[in-house]
């Protein structure tokens, strides 16, 4: 049945006694079969135990015990709370400055081969080689407030990882600093698509500069922002890296995100059950929101 | 593109392209300032005296290259099989390996420690090379697929029309015009393994096995408050990434933005 599906849309002189192709799509499929559906399912099965995650440890069947616990732990929605946050503030401020920077650098400014290697080199650094170097600059006697002292703003100097208002902002900062020259690139390249000709006449009507940027050129760029949303939504539920090493995910849960919990909850609590049931949770709502972002791009498209 | 034509626009548009890129150039400084802060070069001296950097490299460059090696292996028998090939229920395969697309890496931990310990693989860089593999080729098969199948058909009958198998034709004739689409799956891979973090960090605990990203936290386990120092580990684990970039800018911008837009 389904080889006649497959077949269907031959053509005449088409795919030529060209072989079966199982075994070409074999080794992939071992590997992702192999590594995440099977990850996923023992998740699952581990999400129903009460388990210390040693082999030789007694597991005892709890059912959907750690479930029920986490739908009633504020933690747990702590972590879901700032990753919305996390998204809709990393994603604004990315484009607004991704976006401004792209037309910037397309209006024949000096340096700007410069100013486009200066911006995209945070994106090939990791995060942990980076972790260090913030955790300096925003400690208590670090550079940023050594900054705002010497430009008269020293009132304002604190330990920004250390207080639970300011440690979201600088975990956002870092995030932002990291991923805009991506945002860029990407603006960047989708502006240099746009029809020379289209600007042409707007000009000719007599269009400002600001104008145009705002009623011809980012309508155009809507399907990059599209896909830069649901790069956002899966890079924010995957944060793990720059809480982890520049706060702790602290203080206090103020920086907690799933992965952090997950992790916490696995490597330094050993209660593998409930990380496995969190992990679920996190699993459905990434797919979620993959499905979600799809429907909606189509739409678009249509 | 845009047209500045008083020469105040043009000013302002350069002050504030300016003011942008400072900030992402203020940390990058504050790095290399910090990490000659106190003795100098003697911060840098201090990491290589650890004894551990070279090894860290290389276990950087094994898991890089082998990651690489089996991404590129798979991802273009996958992608041609899909573009060009019979398979039964093929689009359901194809879906259920883009699935797995969104997997956040720490839906694997549980699965993969428990693994790990139980089959003893524990502190073998294999642990790790696997599943950023995994990760890495729903994608690539995407990415990959898409331009398997702009390659005309009529190419490949040519070739079996001359007798030559499904395999020599993919060998000689499909192969050799997929190098644009290798060089963005090379740089992604290149740099998610490469500045891969959580799985080494849980999979790798003997200093014999480390890499790169654990070479900081690595230096703070010896010397608990020797930020200077860090920040040295730091530049080190920076500066060969920044170079690869810098020699191979365009390979990266067009490898990360293919990696961005599918």
């Amino acid at each position: 049945m389904t080889a006649n599906i497959v077949r269907t849309p031959r053509r005449p002189g088409k795919r030529i006694g060209l072989g079966a192709g199982m075994p070409w799509i074999l080794p992939a499929l071992i590997l992702v079969f192999g590594m995440i559906y099977f990850s996923i399912g023992f998740t699952g099965y581990v999400s129903t135990l009460d388990w210390n995650g040693f082999i030789l440890s007694p597991s005892e069947n709890v059912g959907g015990d750690n479930y029920v616990a986490m739908f009633q732990d504020p933690i747990f929605w702590t972590a879901l709370w700032h990753t919305a946050v996390f998204f809709v503030v990393t994603f604004t401020i990315q484009t607004a400055i991704g976006f401004s920077f792209a037309a910037l650098l397309h209006s024949k400014i000096h340096l700007a081969p410069l100013y486009k290697v200066i911006i995209f080199i945070p994106t090939v650094l990791a995060p942990a080689t980076m972790a260090p170097v913030f955790r300096s600059i925003f400690d208590a006697d670090g550079q940023f407030n050594w900054l705002l002292d010497h430009v008269g703003l020293g009132a304002l100097a604190r330990p920004w990882l250390a207080e639970g208002a300011t440690a979201m902002p600088v975990v956002m900062a870092v995030t932002v600093w990291q991923w805009t020259g991506l945002t860029f690139i990407l603006f960047y390249a989708a502006m240099s698509q746009i029809d020379p000709q289209i600007l042409e006449a707007a000009r000719v009507d007599g269009a400002s500069n600001f104008r145009m940027l705002r009623s011809i050129i980012w309508p155009l760029c809507s399907g990059t922002t599209l896909a830069l949303a649901t790069l956002g939504v899966i890079g924010a539920l995957k944060t793990f890296d720059v809480p982890y090493l520049i706060t702790k995910a602290g203080p206090n849960h103020a920086t907690e995100f799933l992965g952090t919990y997950i992790y916490q909850t696995m490597v330094q609590e050993k209660h593998f059950g409930y990380a496995a049931a969190i992990s679920v949770a996190l699993l459905v709502i990434a797919i979620g929101g993959g499905v979600l972002m799809r429907v909606r791009l189509h739409k678009k498209e249509v | 593109m845009f047209e500045l034509r008083s020469r105040w626009s043009r000013v302002g548009a350069q002050v504030l392209a300016t003011i942008i890129v400072l900030p992402f150039l203020a940390a990058l400084i504050a790095m290399v300032q910090g990490s000659f802060a106190g003795q100098g070069w003697g911060n840098y001296l201090k990491v290589f005296n650890t004894g551990v950097v070279p090894t860290y490299f290389l276990n950087s460059a094994i898991v890089a290259a082998s990651t690489i090696a089996i991404v590129y292996v798979i991802t273009m028998f996958a992608a041609f099989g899909f573009a060009k090939l019979r398979i039964r229920g093929k689009e359901v395969w194809f879906w259920l390996i883009l699935a797995a697309l969104a997997m956040p890496e720490a839906v694997l931990l549980t699965p993969l420690f428990v693994t790990a310990s139980t089959f003893d693989i524990y502190n073998e860089l294999i642990a790790v090379i696997l599943p950023i593999a995994a990760l890495q080729v729903p994608f690539t098969i995407l990415l990959a697929r898409g331009f398997f199948e702009a390659i005309p058909t009529e190419l490949m009958d040519a070739g079996r029309v001359d007798g030559a198998g499904t395999f020599r034709v993919f060998w000689y004739i499909v192969l050799p015009l997929t190098r644009p689409i290798a060089g963005a799956i090379v740089v992604l891979t290149l740099l998610n393994a490469w500045n891969a973090y959580l799985l080494p960090m849980l999979m790798l605990n003997d200093p014999d096995k480390q890499v790169v990203t654990l070479l900081p936290s690595f230096f703070m386990s010896q010397y608990t408050n020797d930020q200077t120092g860090v920040l040295a580990a730091a530049v080190i684990t920076a500066v060969p990434v920044i170079v690869a970039y810098l020699l191979l800018q365009r390979s990266f911008e067009r490898g990360l933005s293919a990696g961005a837009l599918k």
